[in-house]
C-alpha cells in the first residue's frame, strides 16, 4: 500500500477512536434495556461495510486523485454511521447535540466525494482505454502482457495475422528492431536497455493508428500489423517510424550517456500463413543488420 | 587421474552464475529473495543447488525468454580469471578453447566440446549435472551466451547455425531473435555451427584483444584458479578419445581411480548410466561421421570397430531411435552443405 493511502486509514482509525471518546466523555451510558438491536445492527453493518470498501479501495489502487475522493468519501460515510451507532449505546445531553451534527453532515458529504470519485475514475477508465487501444486491438483478454513494454506477445499478433487474413483484406506487417540493444546491455545494463525499449514502445504507440497493433515480438524486435495497408503504404510508414527513432534522444537514467537510437525494419504483406510471413521478415531482419556499430555518442 | 567435480561438489561461488539469476529478478522488479530464498554470500553452491535455484526462477517468471535473457548476460561474466581472459581472447579459436578447457568456471552445468572438420566448426554441449527437464532450457541459455559474447566480441553477429536436440516447437520465435534464423530441430545433438574461416578472424572491434603472450598467462592463471572438470564431461572425454576400442565400466572406472561400484553410484546420481554415456559417444561420433565427413554407414561401422553394417545399423536405431539413413532425411536442409 502506497504511503499516503496507509496515511488516510491512519487517520481513519484516529478519527473514529477520537468519536468513541467523544461520545463516553460527554454522553452517559444508556441502560442495557434501551439498546435497540435492530437500529444497532443497521448502523454498525453500514459503518462496517463503508469501512471495508475504503480498506479495498486503499489496498488496491494507486495513490491518486480518484483514490483520494473515494476513500475520503468512504470514510465520512463509515464515520457517520459510526457516529449514529454510538448514539445508540450514549445519551448526549441535548446542550451540546453534536451527535446529531456527525449524523446529518458526515453522510451527505461522503456522498458526495464517493459520488466525484466515481466520476473522475469513469474518465480515468477513458484514458485507459485509449492507451490501450492500439496495443490490444478488438478485444480485451485477461492474458499476460509483456512485463517490460506492456505489449502483447508473437502469439497474440500470430492470432491477430490469422483473423487478418481470413477476412481477406490485404493488410501489411512490419518488422523491427532496435539495433544495438544488446550493445546497450552490456555498456549500460538491463535495465537501461530495457527502459530504452520502453521509450521506443512509447513513440510508436504515438505515431500509430487505432486500428494498428503494436506486439514485442521477441527480445529487441516489435512487430507492427497494419489491417488494410498495402506493402507500398507499410513501407512509407516504415521509414516513417524508423526516422521519428533515430531523432530521438534517450538518456540514461544516471544523465550520463545519450546512446543513438537506430531501428532496422522489413515489410511484407499477409499473403502466407503467420508464420511463414514472420519467418521471410526475420530473415530479412537478418540480412539488412550490418555490424552493429558500437553507437555511443556520450 | 584429472580431478572432477559432481553434481554435489560445492563448485559455484554465490557472487558468480547465482547472482547473475539474482540481478535479473531485480530488474524485472521481482523480489528475488522472496522466489529463491535469502543468498547467502559464504558458501559456494553445489550444481544441484545452482540448477534448483534455475528451475525455481524459470517457473516463477514462466516467460519464454528467460533462459535466452540469462545467456546473454552469463559471458563472459565476472568468475574469475577464465571470464578475463575470455574477455582479452584474440580470435574465435581461442574463445572457443578456453571454453572447452574452463567450464567449472564459465559453464559449470553443461560441458562444451570443440570438433573442426573441413566446412564446419562446431561446438557442442553435453549434459554435466544431471540437468534433466531443465536441459532444453541450458541449451538455449548455453548457445545465446555464446552467440552474445560473440556477437559483442566480434561487433556483429556471426553466422551460426544452431542444431537442437529435440523436437521442433510450434513457434521459434525466441530462437529466431535471440540466435538467429538459421535453427534445425531434431538433430540428436545440441550444436552451434560456424564456417572454420571465422575461427582466425581477429575480432573487428577489439582493442582488447590480447597479445600470445598475455593470453597464455591469463589461461595458466584460468587453470590455477580452477582446474576441474565435471565427471560427465571428463568421462565423455575418456570415452571419444578411445571410442575405437569401446571401454568398458571396469577399465574407465580404473582410469578414474574410482571402484566399478563407485563409478556406477555417481553415474547414477546424474540420471544416467554407463552405457548411456558409452551410446551417446558413439552417436555423436557416427553423426560426425555421417554429416561432416559423409561417410556412409559401411565406413561408420568400421570406425567405430563393427563387424558389420548390419550390427551397427540396429545399434546406431537404439541409440537415436533413428535410422542412420532417416536420420539422413530428416535433417532438411542436411548440414554438410
Amino acid at each position: 500500500m502506497p504511503v499516503s493511502n496507509r496515511l488516510i486509514l491512519l487517520a481513519f482509525i484516529s478519527l473514529s477512536c477520537l468519536e468513541l471518546l467523544l461520545f463516553s466523555s460527554f454522553g452517559v451510558l444508556k441502560p442495557a434495556e434501551h439498546w435497540k438491536p435492530l437500529d444497532i445492527a443497521g448502523e454498525g453493518g453500514t459503518a462496517l461495510m463503508a469501512t471495508c470498501w475504503m480498506a479495498i479501495v486503499l489496498g488496491s489502487r494507486p495513490a491518486g486523485r480518484v483514490t483520494l475522493l473515494l476513500a475520503l468519501g468512504l470514510a465520512a460515510v463509515a464515520l457517520g454511521a459510526w457516529a449514529d451507532g454510538l448514539d445508540e449505546f450514549f445519551a448526549v445531553s441535548s446542550a451540546l447535540r453534536f451527535d446529531k451534527w456527525l449524523e446529518s453532515a458526515l453522510t451527505p458529504l461522503g456522498m458526495l466525494l464517493v459520488t466525484a470519485g466515481i466520476m473522475a475514475w469513469r474518465s480515468e477508465q477513458l484514458q485507459l482505454s485509449e492507451h490501450m487501444q492500439r496495443r490490444e486491438r478488438l478485444f480485451r483478454e485477461h492474458r499476460a502482457f509483456d512485463r517490460i513494454t506492456q505489449l502483447a506477445d508473437a502469439h497474440y499478433l500470430r492470432q491477430q495475422m490469422a483473423l487478418e487474413r481470413a477476412a481477406g483484406q490485404p493488410g501489411s506487417l512490419v518488422l523491427l528492431e532496435l539495433a544495438g540493444f544488446q550493445e546497450l546491455q552490456r555498456t549500460h545494463g538491463k535495465r537501461e536497455a530495457d527502459r530504452m525499449l520502453q521509450a521506443v514502445t512509447h513513440q510508436l504507440l504515438l505515431n500509430l493508428r487505432n486500428h494498428d497493433l503494436l506486439c514485442r515480438y521477441a527480445g529487441e524486435r516489435l512487430a507492427v500489423l497494419l489491417p488494410g495497408t498495402p506493402l507500398l503504404v507499410a513501407e512509407r510508414v516504415a521509414r516513417h517510424l524508423q526516422q521519428m527513432v533515430g531523432l530521438t534522444h534517450f538518456h540514461t537514467g544516471d544523465g550520463e550517456a545519450r546512446p543513438s537510437l537506430r531501428m532496422l525494419s522489413a515489410c511484407a504483406e499477409l499473403d502466407d500463413e503467420p508464420d511463414a510471413v514472420l519467418a521471410r521478415l526475420n530473415r530479412a531482419l537478418e540480412g539488412t543488420a550490418s555490424p552493429a556499430s558500437a553507437a555511443l555518442a556520450t | 587421474m584429472e580431478s572432477v567435480y559432481d553434481i554435489s561438489t560445492p563448485l559455484i561461488a554465490a557472487q558468480h552464475q547465482p547472482a547473475l539469476l539474482f540481478d535479473h529478478l531485480h530488474s524485472l522488479d521481482v523480489d528475488a529473495n522472496a522466489v529463491l530464498g535469502a543468498r547467502s554470500s559464504q558458501h559456494p553452491l553445489s550444481p544441484a543447488q545452482y540448477l534448483a535455484l534455475l528451475r525455481q526462477t524459470a517457473a516463477h517468471l514462466n516467460s519464454p525468454d528467460t533462459s535466452f535473457m540469462l545467456g546473454q548476460q552469463a559471458l563472459p561474466g565476472h568468475y574469475g580469471a577464465a571470464s578475463h581472459a575470455l574477455l582479452r581472447a584474440p580470435t574465435l579459436r581461442h574463445a572457443l578453447a578456453l571454453l572447452v578447457a574452463h567450464p567449472a568456471r564459465l559453464s559449470p552445468l553443461l560441458a562444451p566440446h570443440f570438433v573442426e572438420e573441413a566446412q564446419h566448426a562446431v561446438l557442442y554441449w553435453t549434459d554435466a549435472c544431471g540437468a534433466g527437464s531443465l536441459r532444453p532450457f541450458l541449451v538455449d541459455m548455453h548457445m545465446s551466451a555464446v552467440a552474445a559474447l560473440c556477437q559483442w566480441l566480434a561487433g556483429s553477429r556471426l553466422p551460426w547455425r544452431f542444431c537442437f536436440n529435440r523436437t521442433p516447437p510450434r513457434h521459434t520465435e525466441q530462437h529466431q531473435v535471440h540466435l538467429g534464423t538459421q535453427l534445425h530441430f531434431g538433430c540428436q545433438i545440441d550444436a552451434m555451427l560456424i564456417a572454420p574461416e571465422w575461427l582466425d578472424r581477429p575480432w573487428a572491434g577489439a582493442p582488447r584483444a590480447a597479445s600470445a603472450a598475455v593470453f597464455d598467462g591469463l589461461l595458466a592463471q584460468a587453470h590455477d584458479e580452477e582446474p576441474r572438470q565435471s565427471l560427465l564431461g571428463a568421462l565423455y572425454r575418456y570415452l571419444l578419445e578411445r571410442v575405437r576400442l569401446a571401454p568398458g565400466l571396469e577399465q574407465t572406472a580404473q582410469h578414474f581411480g574410482i571402484s566399478p561400484a563407485t563409478l556406477k553410484r555417481r553415474l547414477l546420481a546424474h540420471g544416467t548410466h554407463f552405457q548411456a554415456e558409452l551410446d551417446q559417444v558413439r552417436a555423436h561420433v557416427a553423426l560426425q561421421l555421417y554429416q561432416c565427413r559423409g561417410h556412409d554407414s559401411e565406413q561408420v561401422a568400421r570406425h567405430l570397430g563393427f563387424n558389420d553394417a548390419a550390427n551397427f545399423r540396429r545399434s546406431f536405431k537404439r541409440w537415436t531411435g533413428l535410422t542412420p539413413s532417416s536420420l539422413r532425411d530428416s535433417l532438411d536442409p542436411p548440414l554438410l552443405a
